[in-house]
């Protein structure tokens, strides 16, 4: 019940933030409300099936760069289109990465995601020509449900009408998610986290549940990429560095993965606590890193473990 | 080709730093790219003030390597660390030293601030020569004769002394040893050393040729994670051919397709963990 | 109706020959228990009749279909399901949870991303049954890490008779178990079994309490080879078979 209470609170916030807190705050929940959807992805990989991808960057830079290049050579500013584009691309890549990846485990999938992103980034950062090297490509300002907003500066476009956008797709996402997990497939998947053996001998496809998860996630990732991309204008190589990735794992750690909503407060509390960091030192890296092992070493449920929530019965 | 090669010696201290962690401990330290960077910088620093300070030019190669093995003191620190999740899950283990090379990166930047480090020329002391119709300075020859020495050197204490001895039965059956009676915690503690002690004096050694800057450390992992790939988990054989491989691979992309570099060294890492996941000398299962 | 038979297997490790051309054939209604001392190739054969292993030679068929090394998922679809000796659940999974996943499995609803697990009634009365007869059904919220080990095992076997299975393969099902407990499960087992419709059930055991009180068929295995094939009484009363089998001291009891 104080669950539902607290989610209630927070939905009517995020409703309200535009109006009522500070601009520079609420243009900083976008690239929250990005991540979230990318860390939903990633933690269908890790959460649920109990895979830790060191690369989940690459979609999340796949993401943006198709929305960059939709919009910058194709001229395409429908944001529904770059989303689709984007999830497609990273559908399509995931297929043949996917195949590939989920043959391994453990360390060694962590190994070669992290490979894949890396690959990724050279190519972005060599093939100038193609991708704009580590200028990167920009993303124009896409059209919403058709309309421009042309009355809108870039502020004022952001804190409204792409503010309402973005939290409408992460609530899309977030429920379809949530189906996700909570659907048979879900169980078979926390089945392969849980003893992959005996799943195989309760008749679950491993290999290919995880191929699955694999895509979704990438697909998830790819979205928030594209969303990530719109507020800052700009599509660039760094995106699909290993660092990256391993940001969006400290996210998914800091939040909770072994709760459902631990990437959208992972996200929120990351977002957040980086601007304020960053504001009191320069050396706000030396503090996550100290964050990271404090939360590795004491709290690994992270803050939604702290709090003591349960994971979420099925029945 | 030389190029190559010196890339290939540096590279190798580093990897086989990796490998002996991993055999022993399981762990893959990412922090090891922390530590290089660590004695590069410590390098610049030290022989700058050596030379200021007097010091013939030819000994600065002594005063690099001093400064690189005096670093290894921070090893049973960060091991102690480490220790308190040797239990835990890989993925948390990996993301307890992604944690640290977050936090060497603005100790770095806090000594040494941004800008990059240089030594100079104060290695073309050791003159160049010619060879092969290309002027190789002898430095880097020296460190090319440095990394095959320590490669023997690390061949003999594995399996010449008692030490190397107890390692490697650590490594091959953790249980077993602790059985026999054998301290863990100091043997975790001095292989741990030695690892960082092998990623600090490579960096010390890389300085002449390169300059100290803020990315070295994050980007070398991702070599060095190439290596122990191709050349398989834990094994020093595998970190010797792996680095070679490796550092002809960027010498050789950088002569024929500069844009291929890295993406070459990527594609090759992806090839091997899909054909041979366990790298060319593979150990034990990981 | 046979139901599973070996033709001839073989199965070598480099040089070491584990099997060395096993016949079997395992018809419907049959409770059949395979014995042997350790190394006879108990496991190698088990391995091989559940399609986790291909034979060097020789063919093993299910139902008629071939199924030499087709692996456990395949072979579940198929209906032959297989049970461990060490304890193997799903430590976060709850009990119900635990049986949902072969329920699925057999109705082929597994793969279903966007259905609601929650609303199928159908898998939970499944579950709900088969939980029943195994003595479970009153904790189908409890995660399975937090059973007893005699519980853990029940857990285990009835995963695999959830998915319906025409014939049961169990490696010592009683192990770990005291000696008070190994009946009480062996009573539920086959009472499970006549009720869910399995057809056939080979047990590999070491308990001869156990495999003399349940099977109607023994099958001694002993250096890779079958020595004998033979109901109960049959085996009791070959003393050199006892002996080469089980050693002096059972003859001594």
């Amino acid at each position: 019940m104080i669950a539902r209470a607290l989610g209630a609170i927070a939905v009517v916030a995020l409703l309200a933030a535009p109006v009522v807190i500070p601009r520079y705050h609420v243009t900083l929940l976008l690239p929250a409300f990005a991540y979230s959807i990318g860390l939903l992805g990633l933690n269908l990989l890790f959460g649920t099936t109990g895979l830790l991808s060191f690369g989940h960057a690459l979609f999340v830079a796949l993401g943006a760069y198709t929305a960059a290049a939709l919009t910058t050579h194709f001229h395409i500013l429908h944001l529904e289109t770059l989303l689709i584009g984007a999830a497609l691309v990273a559908g399509v890549v995931a297929v043949p990465v996917g195949l590939l990846c989920v043959r391994y485990v453990k360390i060694y999938f962590g190994m070669l995601t992290l490979a894949f992103g890396m690959l990724f980034y050279s190519f972005l950062y060599k093939f100038y020509t193609l991708t704009g090297g580590d200028e990167g490509i920009r993303v124009l300002r896409p059209r919403l449900l058709g309309q421009a907003f042309a009355g809108l500066d870039k502020v004022e476009f952001l804190i409204g009408p792409f503010y309402y956008y973005a939290l409408a797709v992460l609530a899309m996402a977030t429920l379809l998610m949530h189906r996700i997990v909570r659907s048979p497939f879900g169980l078979g998947l926390r089945a392969i986290r849980e003893n992959p053996d005996k799943a195989a001998y309760v008749g679950v496809a491993v290999r290919r549940y995880r191929f699955y998860a694999f895509v979704i996630a990438a697909v998830f990732g790819a979205v928030g990429g594209a969303l990530l991309a719109v507020p800052t204008g700009l599509a660039d190589p760094l995106l699909a560095y290993w660092t990256h990735s391993g940001n969006l794992v400290f996210m998914l750690l800091l939040g909770g993965f072994d709760h459902f909503l631990g990437p959208l407060v992972g996200a929120l509390v990351f977002i957040l606590l980086q601007d304020t960091v960053m504001s009191l030192t320069t050396y706000w890296r030396f503090v996550f890193g100290a964050i990271l092992a404090v939360i590795v070493i004491f709290f690994p449920r992270g803050l939604l473990g702290l709090l003591a929530w349960r994971r979420e019965p099925t029945a | 080709m030389l190029g190559g090669a010196f890339h290939a010696a540096v590279l190798f201290l580093v990897s086989a730093g990796l490998q002996l962690v991993f055999g022993v401990q399981k762990i893959l330290n990412l922090a090891c790219g922390s530590f290089y960077a660590l004695g590069a910088y410590l390098g610049v620093s030290a022989v700058t003030w050596a030379l200021g300070a007097g010091l013939p030019a030819p000994l600065f190669v002594v005063v690099l390597i001093a400064a690189g093995l005096a670093l290894a003191v921070i090893g049973p620190v960060v091991e102690r660390i480490l220790r308190t999740i040797y239990d835990r899950d890989e993925s948390f283990q990996l993301l307890l030293t992604f944690a640290l090379v977050l936090m060497f990166e603005d100790v770095i930047r806090f000594v040494w601030g941004t800008a990059p480090h240089q030594l100079g020329t104060v290695y073309l002391v050791y003159g160049q020569l010619r060879i092969a119709g290309s002027t190789v300075p002898v430095y880097n020859l020296v460190v090319i004769a440095a990394g095959a020495l320590i490669a023997l050197g690390m061949g003999w204490l594995l399996t010449r002394t008692r030490f190397g001895r107890i390692v490697r039965a650590t490594a091959e059956n953790r249980e077993m040893s602790e059985a026999l009676g054998v301290d863990m915690h100091s043997v975790y503690a001095r292989v741990f050393t030695l690892g960082v002690a092998l990623g600090t004096v490579g960096g010390a050694l890389v300085i002449p040729a390169t300059a100290a800057t803020s990315e070295m450390g994050i980007e070398l992992i991702v070599e060095a994670f190439a290596v122990v790939v191709i050349g398989g988990l834990g094994s020093m054989r595998g970190a010797f051919v792996g680095a070679l491989i490796v550092g002809l691979l960027k010498a050789g992309a950088i002569a024929i397709w500069p844009e291929v570099e890295m993406l070459a060294v990527y594609v090759v890492v992806v090839a091997v963990l899909v054909l041979r996941p366990t790298g060319l000398f593979a150990r034990a299962a990981a | 109706m046979t139901l599973l038979e070996a033709v001839d297997v073989r199965k070598f490790y480099g040089t070491f020959c584990a099997l060395d051309g096993v016949s079997l054939t395992i018809a419907a209604g049959q409770f059949v228990s395979i014995i042997g001392p350790n190394g006879a190739g108990k496991t190698t054969l088990v391995n091989v009749l559940t399609g986790l292993l291909a034979p060097t030679s020789g063919r093993v068929r299910f139902k008629g279909d071939e199924v030499a090394g087709i692996g456990p998922v395949r072979l579940a679809r198929l209906g032959m399901a297989r049970s461990f000796q060490l304890v193997n659940v799903f430590p976060g999974l709850t009990v119900g949870e635990t049986l949902a996943v072969p329920v699925l499995a057999r109705r082929r609803r597994g793969g279903r991303l966007l259905a609601s697990l929650a609303r199928d009634r159908e898998t939970w009365s499944d579950v709900a049954e088969i939980a029943a007869l195994f003595g479970l059904g009153d904790r189908l919220e409890r995660p399975a890490r937090t059973l007893p080990q005699g519980d853990k095992k029940l857990l285990d076997v009835a995963s695999a008779f959830a998915l319906r299975p025409e014939v049961v393969l169990m490696d010592e099902p009683t192990s770990g178990v005291s000696t008070a407990d190994k009946h009480a499960i062996m009573q539920t087992l086959v009472q499970a079994a006549a009720r869910m419709g399995v057809q056939a059930i080979i047990q590999v055991e070491h308990d001869m309490d156990i495999v003399f009180g349940y099977s109607d068929r023994i099958v001694a295995l002993h250096q890779g080879r079958v020595l004998a094939d033979a109901t109960p009484d049959a085996v009791r009363a070959d003393e050199r078979l006892i002996d080469t089998v089980l050693g002096r001291s059972y003859l001594a009891r």
